[in-house]
């Protein structure tokens, strides 16, 4: 299953992805993750802490500059996977997909964008998730059947909101299943801003939690800082909704 | 402010087509960077009005494709990207910007009025097709921003350019003309290592000045928290404040609602540090 977790900047996107897979791994499922926004992160949600998310970046960074040894360049999604890739807590596999510095390069090695390792890399038997970079630009650059499902993140905010609304109809508009994922809901009228734009949508509602956003202040994984929290449960929750859709 | 010739160090991931010899630029054409929902667009348009307020002529720009300069400078949202018409389709080639029309006469042309006398650049507005249908739009944009250092009657001008999240249109070459970026960052670690990557960049390919302002903090506690995730202290903090959400949800600016609330305070203290940063540039 290809599943890609999409939204504005600071909706939650790095945090409701991080700990979707981090789930995803306890239960048992083989969890392949893509950092795909030029602006890397997923590491600190996956548990790697702020250090080792940013060296985790920094291969990448290595990469492209010693792009004349044609040698260290890998050829295949499967290789990059194989030799760029860091294990992250309960097993999860986590790849950054592009430079910071060099976003419009595009390469991974090779060519090899964020947009093409996302849309061409076979799921097979793992549960590829991408955590794209904020807006929809990659959203437009899918094709039909590229991705399973798109989270669509929204915080109760108007801007939030209507970048939401655009990603869940670029998605639509690519035969791409829609699950809104309505974040930080600290009360009924929350949910009734985001319900009035994207109610035609599936919605899972993650609360306001001290303890996502605590981890957030310290660069720690909120599923390492207390896994029984309600908005923890609610993420947890999602992922065991997303396994149970059929592909 | 003088215009000022200010050597560029030879960029390495500067794109192709940019020039690379010393330009001269405004002292007061400034970036405003960060992650997304740090603040940058409330800090870029209540930054922008007090400066016109305090007597400059302000040029704002937002060149996020989902926009949201408009709500904190006070401005309706234009229906199209009035910078389309300022765009060709040469029968070879991409989009580009007229030819014949410089930076100058795109702000007297195709920008948006706000109030207080400040003029609103908006690079456009992406629908569910991404930016290619916008981009006349966006290449006229680029024209216009990578061409500001040739026209001179802007360098009197104050700039202030919301910048969309992240590093990449930094890296990308979207803001040549800032001299000094506001780095606004949150007290949380993706907005911190956000405000470590822009500032690297800042600082280092672009040859800029940065100012780090600590954003939405509740106490010193907090301001001390960005600065220790940062690992450098910053310059400047702006409040948590329910004004800015209030003002949000009625979609009006934030310093047309409530004047005095304590974020439009603090943005009046930003703005004598850049003020003071420009002279001593100068």
């Amino acid at each position: 299953m290809k599943i890609a977790v999409s939204g504005k900047g600071g909706a939650g996107k790095t945090t409701i992805s991080g700990t979707i897979a981090r789930a995803l791994a306890r239960s048992g499922h083989d969890v392949m993750a893509i950092d795909a926004d030029v602006n890397p992160m997923l590491g600190i949600s996956l548990g790697l802490g702020m250090d080792g998310t940013e060296r985790l970046a920094g291969i990448r960074q290595e990469l492209s500059e010693s792009r004349a040894d044609d040698a260290i360049h890998e050829h295949t999604v499967e290789g990059l996977i194989e030799r760029f890739g860091e294990d992250a807590p309960d097993g999860v596999r986590v790849v950054v997909a592009s430079r910071v510095d060099m976003p419009d390069h595009g390469c991974l090695c090779c060519g090899v964008s964020a947009d093409r390792l996302l849309r061409d890399m076979e799921a097979g038997g793992r549960t590829v998730l991408g955590d794209l970079e904020a807006g929809i630009g990659v959203l437009t650059r899918m094709e039909h059947g590229s991705l399973d499902v798109v989270l669509v993140v929204a915080n109760p905010t108007p801007k939030a909101i209507e970048v939401a609304r655009r990603a869940a109809e670029t998605a639509v508009a690519r035969d791409i299943r829609v699950l809104v994922v309505a974040n930080r809901v600290a009360g009924d009228e929350d949910l009734e801003a985001i319900r009035e734009v994207l109610g035609e949508y599936d919605i899972a509602i993650v609360p306001e939690d001290p303890v996502i956003a605590g981890a957030d202040a310290e660069g720690l994984a909120p599923i390492d800082v207390d896994d029984t929290s309600p908005g923890v449960r609610a993420i947890i929750a999602i992922g065991e909704r997303l396994t149970a859709l059929p592909v | 402010m003088t215009p000022v010739a200010v050597p560029v160090p030879k960029p390495a991931l500067w794109p192709v087509d940019m020039p690379l010899e010393p330009r001269p630029r405004g002292a007061l054409w400034i970036g405003v960077a960060g992650k997304g929902g740090a603040g940058k667009s409330v800090l870029s348009g209540t930054l922008a009005r007090v400066l016109a307020q305090r007597g400059h002529q302000v040029l704002a720009i937002d060149s996020d494709p989902m926009p949201g300069l408009a709500h904190s400078l006070g401005v309706p949202e234009p229906e199209a990207p009035r910078l389309m018409h300022a765009a060709e389709k040469p029968e070879q080639g991409p989009w580009r910007l007229r030819t014949g029309i410089g930076p100058m006469t795109v702000v007297r042309r195709y920008t948006t009025p706000a109030p207080d006398g400040v003029r609103m650049l908006q690079l456009g507005k992406a629908g569910t097709d991404g930016l290619n249908p916008v981009n006349g739009a966006v290449n006229a944009f680029l024209g216009t921003v990578r061409r500001m250092h040739e026209a001179p009657a802007l360098y009197g001008w104050a700039v202030v350019g919301d910048l969309p999240a992240g590093p990449r249109q930094l890296a990308a070459g979207f803001s040549p003309y800032a001299r000094i970026y506001v780095v606004v960052v949150e007290p949380t670690s993706q907005s911190a290592m956000t405000g470590r990557r822009v500032a690297r960049i800042a600082r280092g390919p672009l040859g800029a000045d940065v100012i780090f302002v600590a954003s939405k903090v509740a106490g010193a506690e907090e301001r001390r928290r960005v600065e220790r995730l940062l690992g450098e202290p910053v310059e400047c903090e702006i409040p948590r404040d329910q004004a800015v959400r209030d003002a949000e949800k009625r979609r009006v600016a934030v310093i047309d609602a409530a004047p005095d609330a304590p974020v439009a305070r603090a943005v009046r203290q930003l703005a004598d540090i850049i003020e003071q940063r420009g002279v001593q540039s100068s």
